[in-house]
């Protein structure tokens, strides 16, 4: 007997209560039981171990680090003073003055020795200044700095090989660079960062109850902190404190009747309609932060003094969540915190004394917090920036700045950093040990610029590989270091030899 | 003479025949928005999907077996659908397969082709690769049944089970699904009802649909009006609409210093100019207030839309743009092409005294080039950075990696393409001048305030633009030649800071004059070299169909929209009319039900808001219009648009507040608006939708049965009348049925066009009976708590 399509349709049932009803059982990406499936995947932690945090301080808009660390010798082998006072268009230009660089001199044993100096706003002359910034931390061995680190697909130097090596996609655009410094894959586009991705690996292992994710973001949803299988905390600075910082307003505390009522649909409503993505997916989020907050409803401050800055304010609220980590049942933290403006192309002199000022100043407070609270020996932080900008300055007189360029230098800052050095600024061909080179385009000696031909700008071609840098904080934060799950992690890694042994600036 | 001019009265007869004959279609009646729902054939007695490897289908007792294989992953397989009504070159990039494991894990597989099965009519063969694309999980593993179903057109269709790896397993049993094998007429009926003596336009829930999508949010007024006029003829009189509205015309604020003045300081001790000077001058707060109160009450929503949308692609930033007059005059431009042709907007933006200083193309000179107008021009408001394929996809090197659209070089070029404009200063030039203030008001002009040719600033060098087939008429732009036709009258030196020679037979003003000329063309040349770009229509039209419909469009709606900016269907490319209709009358957004798990968005925070406002009739809080005090940096409820992470006219970057291709976290599904939906934001919003519905005023107080919530109490002149709303027509309904039934199922209706499931309504239902009585209060009450559940539930967040 031939049915008639309204028959026909009707025995077809209704898909999208067909799929509700099998989803409300199970989320189908990112959800808390997905969470406890992997746990059990992957096994449980032997149990009883210390506690370690890495906190990103990103620098937004492509910092231009050749005014962050400067060379003051005038050794004639390597780059120095002149070469840079020339090259930055002497005082009238981007060059700070050798006057303006004597309180931040600092040597550097792995080259030679060499003097080189700190932007004086890192220092005790920061703007505001309510310590005395990270330039002791370098003397102290507390600090370290990782030179001309940047994205890279393959090992790369000037000369014969340079055109048929690959190379990142899109050097120079913000959004691009960005994502490779947080997902340390240059070559293609994935979804995925190398924070998410260590959670991914480690949550299981070291933080089978804990109470929030593995990864705290200050500065919103980032690249760098999503996983395959755990999203982060996404929460706001300290002007917030820790119990009001997801918890919604109009239930009251201890709600009861119509409120309690509203409450519990709230919660229940979240479980319903998950078979669309998009509801799914905005549920999942709101269960994290409504499962956060109970964990939260604590007072919890710190001891120092942290400058009243947008980074002060976010150093701040990790160090609360630091302070917060036995009760939240977590062994193993990331933290990501941002500041923006380094995307100086006008006007960069000035804008170089108020942002080095406030990471100096919250770097520093944050240190000194940490010792306080007796986890400086496990709490690194470390800097990245989408790219380093051209050492030929854009624009002159009051209104100098620069453009996008590829490396920049990086800080890594804690008690187990082997700091008071330099490192990574060796060739992959083996030669220098330069900062980098401080010559432009055609210049025969110009071993380190991108760019060719009379108007070459310095846009220089990274020494240190983002993945190299990434792997050697992930692996003191104890990423294990099979093939497997390196490879996972940082894919392009295996084409970089000799990581760990050359940029051992932590154990 | 003669016959040429008949020639050109003919063409111009002709193109407005074309023109009548054009706005008669355009007014015609609007069809059946919906589509027909695909059916996946299944074996003869069970739900098993009827799938096979690649091969001929010899008859039609093929289509009646009950032998469908297992597949292993990798593999391509063919699976059978009907019910499906394919226009003119729709094909396989229009469908999508999701796959279900038993754990409740999504997939999807790619579909490579779609064909009509010759000798069954009605039925198409689907081909598929075992191999999923949304990547979240490793897998599906192949050890037994997944559910399969397809999406069109935001449709799915049934579910039917497929083996991986082997039949059988541990799937759960769908006690929904039916067997839906192949049947001789099954695939004929595929036409739909029309029911020619109703009168306007009868889908309801594709009404409202509709108004998410193309205004701030629906309301009663608006609904009646699409009705009768059906979306076609809304759309056309939206294109005609006086923008901004009579009664709330831009802000007009003076220019004022760069420097603040002390009669401009916010110290009213030195004697201010008025009173609140500074907050009109020197911070949003008026480009934000009126943004609102045009979303609220505005008739032209189309445009306010579209140029909301545009906004978030030309993203310049009050966070640096200094007053809120230069917005004003940035906004200005987005909304006189919104419905106007893409290249105009890319010349004028260009041209825009806020953009160049936000993008420094103002300061950008031959000597002192700036690249950042050039790189994001290309890369966030055009081109963007891949080739791509008409319908969105990338285009892929022979070794599967995508192609860059540009490298450093084009960057370079058109960065001197870009060089030696700046404010416009000059009288004769530049109508708007104040005296002591930048003017942000006249587009830029080149070499302002240049005397003397040899200080001129734009670079006359040769300069190759962005290649790509076609890009021959507009790739190269010669030197400016120093003597001779066309001459610019100088040389410059090619690096350095030196300063230009003049030729000799050449004054300055000559030379100047030469110059501008050789700039204009060069400037005409460099937006030609973009704008006919393949790659404008997919990029642009994508992103406009993120902001208004669906967040992963299917890439054969990408399609649809790209060749409508290609051609307009009378030769135009660009033209934003043609861009916008292809938008909201796609089939992929039309419809009364959507049933995609992917198809619709998240709502942005002003959406959020704009479409609760719409829906509860805003207004202030003691009678009269809402005062649109919502955001900005002086402005009551500024706190709760930061905490959400939109605050218009203040993008935190030119990336906007989020970007383009932002997926959900650890997938490939597009979702832009989940960038900014962290733990943080979505908390933010339950915040934010629990003010608007609880939070009672302090002053003044109204009668308690017209307004119910007045979130933004009346005082001072920051928010002279505060915004509140009207939920009088909900509690009488609540009154009419005790049970609550009435009230809920209206709220269904108003707020998501009727997309509330059972367990959800059933939910809502049980807390309302937490209140007792029949007291007016407690209608009220029952009345908020029905309307804070749906507007924080993410069946509301999400627009689908």
């Amino acid at each position: 007997m031939e049915e008639s399509r309204r028959d026909f349709l009707k025995k077809t049932g209704c898909c999208a209560l067909g799929m509700a009803s099998l989803a409300t059982q199970m989320h189908h990406f990112g959800t808390i039981s997905a969470f406890a499936q992997k746990a059990i995947d992957e096994g449980r932690p032997a149990g009883g171990e210390n506690y370690r945090a890495l906190v990103m301080l990103y620098l937004d808009g492509g910092n231009d680090s050749n005014n962050m660390f400067i060379p003051v010798h005038n050794d004639s082998q390597v780059s120095n003073y002149a070469a840079y006072d020339a090259a930055r268009g002497g005082v009238f230009g981007l060059a700070l003055s050798q006057t303006q660089l004597q309180n931040t001199n600092f040597n550097v044993p792995r080259l030679g020795n060499l003097t080189y100096a700190m932007h004086p706003s890192l220092g005790p002359a920061a703007t505001g200044a309510i310590n005395n910034g990270i330039y002791e931390l370098y003397g102290q061995g507390k600090l370290a700095i990782v030179a001309n680190v940047g994205t890279l697909v393959r090992p790369l130097s000037k000369g014969s090989t340079y055109n048929s090596t690959p190379k990142p996609y899109q050097i120079g655009s913000h959004s691009d660079q960005k994502a490779q410094h947080q997902t340390s894959v240059s070559n293609t586009q994935v979804f995925t960062g190398w924070g998410g991705r260590i959670s991914d690996k480690l949550t299981a292992v070291h933080n089978p109850t804990g109470l929030v994710p593995m990864i705290t973001s200050i500065a919103g949803a980032q690249l760098f902190t999503a996983g395959q299988t755990t999203l982060p905390l996404a929460i706001a600075d300290s002007n917030t404190n820790l119990n009001a910082v997801l918890n919604p307003q109009g239930f009251g505390t201890t709600p009861t009747g119509a409120n309690l009522a509203r409450r519990d649909a709230f919660n229940a409503l979240r479980a319903q309609d998950l078979g669309f993505n998009y509801i799914e997916a905005a549920s999942h989020v709101t269960d994290l932060a409504m499962n956060a907050n109970a964990a939260l409803q604590v007072t919890q401050d710190v001891t120092v003094t942290f400058p009243n800055t947008g980074i002060g304010r976010q150093l701040r609220q990790v160090a609360r969540l630091i302070k917060e980590r036995t009760d939240l049942n977590v062994n193993r933290q990331i933290f990501y915190v941002q500041i923006g403006g380094f995307d100086s192309h006008t006007g960069e002199l000035n804008q170089h004394v108020n942002l080095y000022s406030q990471i100096g100043q919250a770097m520093r407070a944050f240190y000194d917090e940490m010792v306080v609270q007796g986890v400086s020996n496990d709490v690194t932080l470390f800097t990245l920036s989408e790219f380093g900008r051209t050492f030929n300055p854009a624009g002159t007189g009051t209104n100098v700045g620069s453009d996008h360029g590829w490396g920049s230098h990086m800080m890594v800052m804690g008690g187990a950093v082997a700091g008071g050095d330099v490192y990574g600024s060796k060739r992959p061909n083996g030669t220098g040990d330069y900062f980098p080179t401080l010559l432009m385009g055609n210049n025969p000696a110009a071993f380190d610029d991108a760019d060719t031909g009379a108007n070459g700008r310095g846009r220089w071609i990274p020494t240190t590989s983002v993945d190299q840098y990434a792997a050697v904080l992930a692996k003191w934060f104890g990423l294990p270091q099979d093939a497997a799950t390196l490879n996972a992690v940082f894919p392009n890694l295996q084409y970089f030899p000799g990581t760990f042994s050359q940029l051992n600036f932590l154990p | 003479m003669d016959s040429r001019i008949s020639r050109r009265v003919l063409r111009i007869l002709a193109s407005m025949a074309l023109i009548c004959w054009a706005a008669f279609s355009l007014t015609a009646q609007d069809p059946d928005p919906n589509s027909p729902t695909p059916i996946l054939l299944s074996e003869m007695d069970s739900t098993r999907a009827l799938a096979q490897r690649p091969g001929k289908v010899n008859s039609r007792t093929d289509l009646l077996r009950s032998v469908s294989p297992a597949f292993s992953p990798e593999e391509k397989m063919e699976l059978f659908v009907t019910n499906i009504d394919l226009m003119d070159g729709e094909g396989a990039d229009a469908f999508r397969l999701y796959v279900l494991d038993r754990l409740g894990r999504q997939y999807r597989f790619p579909v490579l082709a779609i064909e009509a099965l010759p000798g069954a009519a009605g039925i198409y063969r689907v081909t598929a690769l075992i191999k999923d694309e949304i990547k979240y999980w490793n897998g599906p593993a192949a050890d037994g049944d997944v559910f399969v179903f397809l999406t069109w057109r935001g449709l799915s269709s049934n579910r039917v089970k497929l083996g991986i790896g082997k039949i059988g397993g541990d799937l759960p049993e769908d006690p929904t699904a039916r067997p839906t094998p192949y049947a001789a007429k099954s695939g004929r009926n595929v036409s739909r009802t029309e029911d020619t003596d109703a009168i306007g336009y009868r889908w309801a829930a594709d009404r409202k649909r509709f108004a998410e999508q193309a205004t701030f949010g629906p309301n009663r007024a608006l609904d009646a009006t699409l009705q009768r006029f059906g979306l076609r003829a809304w759309i056309n009189s939206q294109f005609n609409m006086p923008y901004p509205s009579a009664t709330n015309p831009y802000p007009n604020t003076a220019l004022q210093p760069v420097n603040q003045p002390t009669n401009c300081n916010g110290n009213t001790s030195d004697g201010e100019l008025f009173p609140t000077c500074l907050r009109d001058s020197y911070s949003q707060y008026q480009p934000q207030t009126w943004f609102f109160k045009e979303a609220f009450y505005g008739d032209a929503q189309l445009k306010h839309r579209v140029a909301w949308a545009l906004s978030q692609i030309w993203v310049t930033s009050g966070n640096d743009i200094q007053q809120g007059r230069h917005m004003v005059e940035w906004h200005k431009v987005l909304s006189k092409h919104a419905f106007g042709n893409y290249r105009d907007l890319m010349k004028e933006m260009t041209l825009n005294p806020t953009m160049g200083e936000y993008l420094n193309m103002r300061e950008s000179t031959r000597t002192a080039p700036n690249e950042n107008y050039a790189r994001e021009v290309a890369q966030l408001f055009s081109i963007g950075l891949f080739m791509l394929n008409q319908n969105g996809t990338l285009q892929l090197d022979a070794q599967n990696n995508p192609i860059p659209t540009y490298t450093q070089d084009e960057i370079n070029a058109l960065t001197r393409v870009f060089t030696g404009w700046s404010f416009c200063t000059v009288a004769a030039s530049c109508p708007n001048i104040v005296a002591g203030t930048v003017n942000f008001i006249d587009s830029m002009l080149l070499n302002p305030g240049i005397t003397n040719a040899v200080q001129n600033r734009h670079d006359i060098g040769a300069k190759t633009l962005f290649t790509y087939p076609g890009s021959a008429a507009t790739q190269t732009i010669a030197a400016c030649p120093p003597t001779g036709a066309g001459a610019c009258g100088i040389t410059c030196p090619t690096s350095g800071t030196g300063n230009c020679t003049l030729q000799s037979g050449f004054t300055s003003a000559q030379a100047l004059a030469g110059v501008l000329a050789y700039a204009n063309t060069s400037m005409d040349r460099a937006i030609d070299n973009l704008f006919n770009h393949p790659n404008v229509g997919p990029f642009v039209g994508k992103i406009l169909i993120q902001h208004m419909v669906t967040s992963d469009p299917s890439p054969a709606y990408v399609s649809r929209v790209a060749a409508a900016f290609n051609d307009n269907g009378f030769g135009v490319r660009g033209d934003m009319k043609a861009v916008i209709r292809a938008i909201l009358l796609d089939p992929e957004a039309r419809g009364d039900v959507k049933t995609d798990p992917n198809f619709g968005k998240l709502r942005e925070p002003v959406q959020l808001l704009t479409n609760f406002a719409r829906t509860f009739n805003v207004r202030g809080a003691a009678g009269g219009q809402s005062d649109g005090n919502f955001s900005g940096t002086r402005v009551c409820g500024r706190a709760e648009f930061n905490n959400m992470a939109q605050i218009p006219f203040q993008a935190p970057t030119v990336f906007n507040y989020y970007p383009p291709g932002y997926g959900i976290p650890g997938t490939t599904l597009l979702g832009p608006e989940f960038a900014i939906m962290t733990t943080g934001t979505a908390i933010a919003r339950a915040t934010l939708i629990n003010r608007l519905t609880f939070v009672a005023a302090t002053a003044p107080t109204t009668t308690p049965t017209t307004a119910y919530a007045i979130p933004y109490p009346v005082s001072g002149v920051d928010c002279p009348n505060g915004t509140s709303f009207d939920f009088s027509e909900f509690v009488a309904l609540s009154q009419a049925d005790n049970s609550g039934g009435q009230l809920v199922d209206e709220l269904n209706r108003r707020m998501l066009h009727g997309t509330m499931s059972d367990t959800m309504r059933t939910s809502i239902l049980g807390t309302l009976s937490s209140y007792g009585g029949t007291t007016n209060l407690t209608h009220e009450s029952r009345v908020r708590q029905a309307i804070y559940l749906i507007a924080t539930s993410s069946q509301y967040q999400v627009q689908r």
